[in-house]
Formats: structure tokens, sequence, C-alpha cells
């Protein structure tokens, strides 16, 4: 696999695009947790009324959960290199020369998933970094307390790449993948929203608690266990809305996540080049 | 042994049957030539053999054996179109595909010499021209000196200089023991350098075999006189001649390769009674005879 992996390197090395978008990736996630640490410090935190400025996302051990939560919705980055990665050995026709020069299509496919761990990992370690950094900015005592929802940050981040991946096997063309890429996120957002009011409704007309059921879908399985830290005001308010089941969301985000890992391996291997 | 045994392929996109059970085997040490028009499946059946296409029934064996990605590795190939990282140069191109083929990166610099690419090594493969492009991708398949090279129509994009270096690159190659399977449209090219030829046509094999057998040449001989019907009447006695055509007001003789003898057809005529007022030796083109090989 390292063999698969260098060759992999050789590939991405001096592409402008993986550079760009790279430092691009590394400058949005420090600046976007720069901008919702100084936002708190210094809108809400001065907005007075004890229960809610005594609330600081960025203290041990918040922080873990809010860089996590914010670096979220910068994982479009990584999936959206991804894409042009996988679209681009099907327009150079490389897809097909890497095969005539001896990899076998699994290894072809194999190396692109790998590819998506690892920029996953990457992900979650700049993570880690930035939770550090905002913790010790905010002087507080470290702690480890809700360094889970880092593990659930690294599995949004490989969902949204295996998904990327798959898509990208899947319509082969650049802008129609980045398309669709997009309008399936959006779409699936939309829905999302709609059976969370459901679920809402359910909770409230007393037919049962279903959960919020908008997190049962692919992409919105691996974000519903991301969430902003509940500040005291959200912590009153949750008893009326659906109570959020991990045990349910968690294995779904991992189902689905395995899914894709299978259907793209699937796809590149049976169909024609 | 043979390098390359087809038997009964055939490939369907969709309705379309784009080869229709093809069999044949391809001897070491040949220049084997798959020959057909635009359409016929020449690619399709190299991309099968290449893994990159599945066959929708049929099998093969390279080297005698049941396929694997080891024997691809072996093999240099050219499939239909240079296919490079845009964003890359010459250099970084080959580096991985020697990575691929398990190669190392000395002999890099030597396959971009022979074919001339050597000064232009490091500019990045988008700002190449087609033949440029073309003459790399060959370069490609000669890295780590495979002892088999298939080279989908090699002469695209070509200028007349670049088609003779190739030509003669082939040549060489061959006379090296190595063994070549060509692709080509252009029956010109394929009997200047191969051994061997399929004829492919809309997906069924019309010919194969050794060159000089397929492409026998008649030897024909155009005659005309004032008495048209009389010269054809007599035209049956004569001797040795194969087959009678008539065109643009001429009769056609055909012969044999070597039979053909135009003063003795003159004489013929002449004891009958009968003065030719056309006689000539007809070249029988490579265009005319790829269409009755095709047609």
């Amino acid at each position: 696999m390292t063999k698969l992996l260098k060759i992999e390197w050789l590939k991405i090395k001096n592409y402008t695009a993986f550079i760009v978008i790279g430092i691009f990736f590394v400058i949005g996630v420090f600046v976007t947790n720069y901008i919702v640490y100084l936002v708190n410090k210094n809108i809400v935190g001065k907005m007075g009324g004890g229960l809610v400025n005594a609330f600081n996302p960025y203290n041990f051990n918040n922080t873990w959960q809010t860089s996590s939560y914010a670096t979220g919705w910068l994982l479009l980055l990584p999936g959206l290199m991804l894409i042009i990665l996988i679209t681009n050995e099907f327009s150079f026709r490389t897809s097909r020369q890497n095969i005539i020069d001896g990899w076998s299509r699994s290894e072809f496919i194999r190396v692109k998933l790998l590819l998506g761990l690892i920029f996953a990992l990457v992900s979650t370690l700049l993570v880690v970094i930035t939770a550090l950094v905002f913790g010790f900015a905010s002087q507080t005592t470290f702690g480890t307390n809700g360094i889970s929802h880092v593990g659930y940050f690294f599995l949004k981040a490989l969902s949204y790449n295996i998904i990327a991946i798959f898509i990208g096997v899947l319509i082969r063309r650049t802008g129609f993948a980045i398309g669709l890429f997009f309008i399936y996120m959006g779409a699936e957002n939309i829905i999302s929203q709609l059976l969370d009011v459901w679920s809402l409704k359910l909770k409230r007309d007393g037919i049962g608690d279903y959960g919020s059921m908008g997190d049962y879908l692919p992409m919105n399985a691996a974000d519903g266990l991301l969430t902003f830290p509940d500040n005291p005001l959200r912590s009153i308010a949750k008893n009326s809305l659906p109570t959020d089941y991990y045990w349910i969301v968690l294995p779904l985000a991992l189902g689905y996540l395995l899914l894709f890992l299978w259907w793209s391996h699937r796809r590149f291997v049976k169909s024609d080049l | 042994m043979s390098i390359l045994a087809v038997e009964n392929l055939s490939k369907n996109y969709g309705h379309i049957k784009a080869l229709k059970g093809i069999s044949f085997s391809v001897p070491k040490g040949s220049v084997f030539g798959i020959l057909g028009p635009n359409g016929s499946g020449k690619t399709t059946l190299l991309g099968i053999i290449m893994n990159v296409l599945k066959a929708s029934g049929g099998s093969y064996k390279l080297f005698d054996e049941t396929p694997t990605d080891d024997h691809r590795r072996k093999i240099g190939t050219l499939l239909e179109t240079p296919n490079f990282y845009h964003y890359l140069s010459a250099v970084r191109n080959l580096k991985i595909a020697a990575a691929i083929k398990g190669h190392g990166e000395d002999d890099i610099d030597n396959v971009l010499e022979t074919v001339n690419l050597a000064q232009r090594k490091h500019s990045p493969f988008s700002s190449y021209s087609l033949g440029m492009k073309q003459r790399l991708a060959i370069a490609s398949a000669l890295l780590g000196d495979p002892e088999v090279l298939v080279f989908d129509e090699p002469t695209n994009g070509l200028d007349p200089v670049g088609i003779a270096e190739i030509r003669s690159l082939i040549k060489r190659l061959s006379a090296a023991g190595k063994t070549i399977i060509m692709a080509s449209h252009l029956l010109d090219e394929v009997e200047k350098v191969c051994t061997h030829v399929a004829i492919l046509k809309q997906g069924v094999l019309l010919a194969s075999g050794n060159v000089n057998e397929i492409f026998v040449h008649d030897d024909i001989a155009q005659i005309a006189a004032a008495d048209m019907e009389k010269l054809k009447t007599l035209a049956t006695g004569l001797p040795q001649h194969k087959k009678l055509v008539e065109a643009d007001g001429l009769l056609e003789l055909h012969f044999a390769p070597g039979t053909l003898d135009l003063s003795g057809i003159n004489k013929y005529y002449f004891d009958r009674q009968v003065t030719l007022s056309h006689l000539q030796l007809k070249k029988n083109s490579l265009e005319s005879k790829f269409f009755e090989l095709t047609n």
C-alpha cells in the first residue's frame, strides 16, 4: 500500500489546485474558529445576563466540541479536492492508463479511498491543534472531556470524503460531479430540515419521540453527531426537542460509510473505463 | 508460444455489437497488424485485452496463461489516445508510469531520446502538440524495454517525418525480437511493417494470417478494342486468367501474381484478328485492395 501511496503522491505533489485548496483549507480552519472565538468574546460575552456570558465555547472542555463543529463546515474543501482528483483521472484517461500499465482496478480505487482516509486524518489533526490553541487562548485548564466530538468530526470528514469519491467515480465529469455534490448536499439538507420539523411535531403532539429524523440521511447522519455546545439557554429548551439518539445515528453513519466505500470500489472494478 | 490468444471474444454496448466472436492468435516475434476501418472494433478488442473494458463473452490468454496484472506490466501499450496528467511534465508523467510498471527511472531519458522529446522533457504535457503527445505515449510504452508492444494507431497525429521514424522504430524493435501488436486503419502501414494481419469489419474477423497470404495482389491487364463483345467472348479462351471484370469501357483481366504476360495477350488477340486499341498493366491500388477486403 505504501508503494501505491508513493505513486499517488507523485500525481498530486506538483498539482497547483491541490496546493491552493490545501492552503485555503488550513487557513480556513483557523480563520473560521477565530471568527467564532471573536464573536463570542466580543459580542455574546458582553451581552450581560449571567447565564449566557458565563458560557465560553472555547473553554476546555467545550473547545473540543466547538472546534469540531465549526471546522465541520469546511469539509467541503477536501471533498471538492477528491472529486477533482478522481474526475481528472477520467478526463485525462489516466484511469485507463494506470490499469494498462499494470495496476489492478482494485488497487486504483483502493489508493483513492485511502487518500480520502488520509485527508480525513489530516483534517482531524488540524481540529485537534485548533482546539488546543483556542482552549489555551481562553486561559482555562486543560481537560479531555468531550474529546469524543473530535472522533465524530473524523467520522464526518471520512463520510464526506468517501461520498465525494463515490460521486466522482459515478459521474466522471468534473463539473457535473461537483454540481451533483452540491445539489445532493443541498437537497439532503432541505429534506433533513423537513424531517426535523416533522419529528418536533410528532413529539409535541405526543405521538412519539423518534429523535431528529433528519439525522438519519447519509450526509446528515455524520453531521448530526456534531453540534454546537449547548449554552445554558438551549439546555433549557432541549426538553421540548426530540431526543438525539446517538445509538441510532452513530451506527447509521458508520453503515452509510461502509456502503459508499463498498459501492465506490464495486463501481470502479465492474464498469468499462 | 503465442503471445496473445483470443477465443470467441465479443462485446456489446447496449444493442450495438462491437465485437462478434473474434478468435485469432499472435505468434511470438511477429509484427501483428489489426486492420479495419473506423469503428470496426480494433480499439475495443485491445481495450478488453488491457482490462479497461469488460468482455461480454469469450476469453483471451496472454503468454499462454490466464491474464493477470503482471502480464500487463510486461507489455508496453499505447491505447487510442496518449493518456497523461496534463499538469505534469513528460519526465514526471513517465516516473508515474515507470513506478506502476515496477521499473526504475533510469531509462526515462533513454526513451525520451528515442522519440526525440529530450529537449522538451520538462515542459508540461498540456503544452505539447498532438504529435508530441503521441511520441510521449510511445516513449511510455517503451519504458522497461518490454518484450511485447501494443500500438493502437501509432502514427496518429504525426507528420510524415514522424510517421517514417515510428515505422523504422517498429522495424528496429521487431528486428530485436520484440512482438508488436499494432492496430491501424491504414493498409499501407500494415503492409509495410507487419508480418501477420487480422482484418476486422464491424466486429467480425474477415481474415487473419500471414501478410503475404492475405494480401495477394492479382496482376491486372486492361484491354479494349472496337468490338468489345468479340473481345469478351475470346477472353474465355485466354490461358491462366482468373477472372474478368468490365469497368469504364475496358475489360480487366486478373492473373495470379507473376503469370501476366502482356505481349502474350496481344499476340492471342492478334492471332484471332482482333487489334487491341488499349493494352495496359493496371497497378492495384492499396485503397481498392482495402475496399475489396472490407466490402
